[in-house]
């Protein structure tokens, strides 16, 4: 499955909007199979922050596990986001280079 | 249009000029007052009061500042205030859109939105619900400037974070620990790490930060080290940042 952040909006900011993309959401994660890869697609987004980003990601990594993979990251945005998000959770996203 | 009146002392407040200014001001024609009756105290129509700030106070920070340090809440001139986070989301959006325009900041513009994005969402999500007097927060900025202002009249620091940290003692350690403590408690509230992240933003870019809540205040910027709480003489409820650029 790929989730194309852009369709949640360009500016991801704010724990009560991350929360809402993440229930609204939600229901589409049924699908995901055993095993298959969760490819979050960072193109198109213009702000990214941690607030947001552990609302969504962080939910979708306690999930998912090693499974999750980043793409198109190199927004510095995103790049801080993840870099704080990491420090925090103790982990190491996959990012699949571009 | 609001007809609603305000003392000479609120409207002075809100200005950032004495009582005496305004009366001499009055008697000049410079700004009007009204009174209720001959010879009766002076008040003030509230929209001439924003109005004349809108148009005169060239200061932002001054007028952000005037506002959370006025003991008698009042709503901010519409043009600079976000009384919820959509408001915020959409005028954050806006601020966005003018930075990417601006060819000093290059690629690096998502990142002055995003400190701006968390602080102002700070201000939302610790103070939902919980808004002492006005809710929402006041958000301006002069991009040919490099100047953005934030600022709220919730809780603070101290009361948020002691949810989650009951040992803090103040103002100084509330925001030492804000700034530089990664926070993974979720219980009993969601505490963001989000002045983590404008901090490392701040300290590997050309950005200067000023933040104080009640007595504390801190001044960062590129390649700071040693982050520094000062303690302040003022003393506010709530947050004031001002982020230059």
């Amino acid at each position: 499955m790929i989730i194309f952040l852009k369709k949640f909006g360009t500016t991801l900011t704010g724990r009560q909007f991350g929360r809402e993309s993440f229930a609204a959401f939600k229901p589409s994660l049924k699908k995901v199979k055993d095993n298959e890869e969760v490819v979050v697609d960072f193109e198109g987004v213009v702000t990214f922050t941690p607030s947001w980003g552990d609302e969504f990601l962080s939910s979708l990594l306690d999930k998912f596990g090693k499974h999750l993979i980043l793409k198109n990251t190199s927004n510095l945005s995103v790049q801080a986001t993840l870099k704080l998000l990491e420090n925090i959770h103790k982990i190491n996203f996959k990012v699949e280079e571009s | 249009m609001s007809l609603k009146l305000l003392t000479i002392s609120q409207s002075s407040k809100m200005i950032g000029v004495s009582i005496q200014t305004l009366r001499r001001w009055d008697n000049s024609g410079k700004l009007s007052s009204v009174r209720k009756k001959v010879a009766g105290h002076r008040y003030y129509k509230k929209d001439d009061i924003e109005n004349y700030i809108k148009n005169n106070l060239k200061d932002q920070f001054k007028l952000a500042k005037n506002w959370v340090f006025n003991n008698i809440g009042l709503e901010p001139h519409s043009d600079f205030y976000c009384q919820d986070s959509s408001v915020f989301r959409a005028r954050l959006i806006k601020l966005e859109n003018e930075l990417s325009k601006s060819k000093k900041l290059g690629e690096t513009f998502p990142l002055i939105s995003a400190i701006v994005g968390e602080i102002g969402n700070n201000s939302f999500d610790h103070n939902l619900g919980n808004w002492p007097d006005i809710p929402g927060i006041f958000f301006s900025y002069n991009i040919k400037k490099g100047k953005i202002i934030l600022a709220d009249r919730g809780q603070g620091v101290l009361t948020t974070l002691r949810k989650v940290k009951p040992e803090l003692k103040n103002h100084q350690d509330a925001l030492y620990t804000a700034f530089t403590e990664i926070i993974s408690g979720r219980a009993p509230e969601y505490r963001g790490n989000g002045l983590k992240f404008v901090k490392d933003v701040v300290i590997h870019n050309k950005i200067n930060l000023f933040f104080q809540t009640g007595n504390a205040r801190i001044k960062i910027q590129k390649d700071d080290t040693d982050i520094k709480v000062k303690k302040t003489i003022t003393n506010f409820r709530g947050c004031l940042t001002l982020i230059k650029f």
